[in-house]
């Protein structure tokens, strides 16, 4: 038994030496060098990138976007299987659809510096970026909407159909602590705000479009999944929070939807965009596609693609 | 151990030298194995903690600090959540160690053979529960429990928490309770029976005494537990980056990276910062995983 436990004393204390030694250790070229990510996550793309005859579509960026071409290129890959398949036109070669996310600024990187055929970005294309991109083009695939969802049973119901973005801050700001706060008819209970976790791109549209600036009060709860975030809102009378608008649509009964500014959150004002807590899910090229790129951009924004966007709780681009 | 460690190859005949050599490599590079992949673990999460601690410094453990790495001011104190997971972990422990300890004494004390095997295999199911579904019958039941039982606006807590989080460790403190329980019943009841004392006595007087730096070890032990339960806890405290109160919501770091590491930035401060929360938090472990060795130690020394 002796022998043992001294060696595990001394590996506990060669961790402890190894910890103050690394923290001693001053680097600034790997942890924080920006390059690492793209050449580790995609080693093979700068080499392929510019291969004319390649027949492989690389797509990096958004992790909300990801998923979902993803689910079209799987569709598609076991549809067709070659490309020759889609169209006699195209090589007899294997489709290869490579999807990686790391972040809609990712996304743009990587088709600024061309080590991506496709940028994925959930969010508005910024003028310096599209600036950087020759002969930039982008693809509107769909759109994410929050809508602001209640229990039934919250007597803001019968008052209110409609919250003003003011009123929002104040809600989730935590300048309205109760709900009498809001309105003098209401309960004196605690706002109980539900958000989905504040790094995510849930609370990044609401943060940009709602919040600006002011923070959200830090006694909110924060759901690890829009289910979850759902859940305690359906289950909480004095709850609220933002529900993404297919997850929202799914639980019709169990939570009721607020108005923003007197907007209904609908398909139609959120396509013609007066419906405001939104943002584009966008892919960024650069030039006419490739024959084999404009092969698969028309899955995606026909009927088949679109389809799975509106499945995956998106909504169409049109 | 010591029965292996006098095993020296030489009291062996030798064999097909080859043969021996490649079983000996073979071992050797698996035992190599475990202690190089704790190492290097280490020495990534302090390469990636090392920006957080350089340009955050003692701000990472800023008393009036808050949680938002987000924020147009953005603040990187972890002692909320810090403070959140020692104060769920010690009131689980708290909790789950008079209930395990006097199930232990019970099962050794008061059934039978067959009754305690029975009884004990439920215990050890318990402790194979996938701790989501503790998670969801912590929100469903708990949480709902005391919204209705303690008129509470929103049921997540840091008693809720540990409450969920003390029927999590029932099973650990149960067994290296019992296991310390057994040790001391061979070496003393036998004395203390045959001086006439009644089986209360004996527990309160010669056990329990007994037993005490087993059941310190395995409080540790427990602690040590619930300082890295992630999922189930997540799911009933609320997540929200302010100090913990006995019936407030509160975050344990375990949480807040499992809610925040998928969605921060690569090579961002915030993704640095996190590590630095978990560096601390495996600091931490190494402690208490120390202690209870040195406890038990010294115990069977």
């Amino acid at each position: 038994m002796r022998m043992k436990k001294g060696f595990a004393l001394l590996l506990a204390g060669t961790m402890m030496l190894s910890a103050t030694a690394c923290s001693n250790a001053p680097d600034s070229s790997s942890s924080l060098g920006e390059n690492s990510v793209e050449s580790s996550v995609q080693p093979e793309v700068s080499s392929s990138v510019n291969n004319e005859v390649s027949s492989q579509i690389l797509f990096n960026g958004s992790s909300t976007l990801a998923p979902v071409i993803t689910a079209i290129a799987l569709e598609f890959n076991e549809t067709y299987t070659t490309w020759d398949a889609v169209d006699p036109s195209l090589p007899n070669e294997n489709i290869a659809i490579y999807v990686s996310s790391g972040g809609s600024g990712q996304g743009a990187k990587a088709r600024i510096e061309n080590t991506t055929d496709f940028g994925m970005l959930a969010r508005e294309v910024k003028d310096s970026e599209r600036e950087s991109i020759p002969d930039c083009r982008e693809y509107l695939v769909g759109i994410d909407a929050l809508t602001l969802a209640i229990h039934p049973d919250n007597p803001i119901v019968s008052l209110h159909e409609s919250l003003s973005t003011e009123e929002i801050v104040k809600i989730f700001s935590g300048e309205y602590a109760t709900w009498q706060d809001l309105d003098p008819s209401l309960p004196a209970e605690e706002i109980i705000v539900v958000t989905r976790d504040i790094g995510g791109g849930a609370h990044e549209v609401f943060q940009n479009k709602i919040m600006g600036d002011v923070d959200v009060k830090p006694e909110a709860i924060q759901a690890p999944s829009m289910g979850a975030l759902v859940t305690r809102i359906a289950e909480n009378p004095y709850a609220i929070g933002y529900a993404s608008f297919g997850v929202a649509n799914q639980n019709t009964g169990s939570i009721v939807m607020l108005q923003v500014d007197g907007i209904e959150p609908t398909v139609e004002n959120i396509q013609n965009g007066s419906y405001i807590i939104q943002r584009p899910l966008v892919l960024l090229g650069s030039g006419d596609p490739t024959p084999v790129e404009q092969a698969f951009l028309e899955v995606v924004l026909g009927e088949r693609g679109q389809a799975i966007i509106e499945e995956m709780g998106f909504i169409a681009a049109r | 151990m010591r029965r292996w460690a006098s095993l020296q190859p030489d009291n062996f005949a030798t064999g097909n030298k080859l043969k021996e050599k490649t079983i000996r490599y073979t071992l050797g590079v698996g035992a190599l194995l475990a202690p190089i992949f704790v190492v290097l673990m280490l020495a990534h999460i302090c390469q990636q903690a090392w920006p957080a601690i350089s340009e955050i410094g003692f701000g990472l453990l800023d008393p009036a600090g808050r949680w938002q790495p987000l924020s147009v001011n953005p603040a990187y104190s972890l002692l909320p959540a810090l403070a959140g997971t020692l104060y769920v972990s010690l009131l689980a422990v708290l909790l789950s160690v008079p209930l395990g300890l006097g199930c232990a004494l019970f099962l050794h004390f008061y059934t039978g053979k067959r009754l305690a095997a029975a009884m004990m295999l439920l215990v050890d199911l318990l402790a194979g529960v996938p701790s989501v579904i503790f998670g969801f019958l912590g929100l469903m039941v708990i949480v709902r429990g005391f919204e209705t039982g303690f008129s509470m606006t929103a049921g997540e807590c840091v008693l809720a928490a540990a409450v969920l989080l003390a029927i999590m460790l029932l099973p650990y403190v149960v067994s290296t309770c019992g296991e310390s329980i057994a040790d001391a019943r061979a070496r003393w009841l036998p004395a203390a029976a045959s001086l006439g004392s009644s089986k209360e006595y004996c527990i309160r007087k010669v056990i329990l005494p007994g037993i005490r730096p087993g059941v310190l070890s395995s409080a540790l032990t427990a602690f040590g537990r619930a300082l890295g339960e992630t999922m189930a806890v997540m799911m009933v405290i609320g997540n929200s980056a302010v100090y913990p109160k006995l019936f407030g919501r509160a975050q344990t770091i375990a949480g807040l990276t499992a809610l925040e590491v998928g969605s921060a930035e690569y090579g961002s401060l915030h993704l640095s910062a996190i590590y630095a929360a978990n560096l601390i938090l495996l600091l931490l472990l190494g402690v208490v995983w120390l202690m209870a060795r040195l406890i038990k130690k010294r115990m069977e020394g």
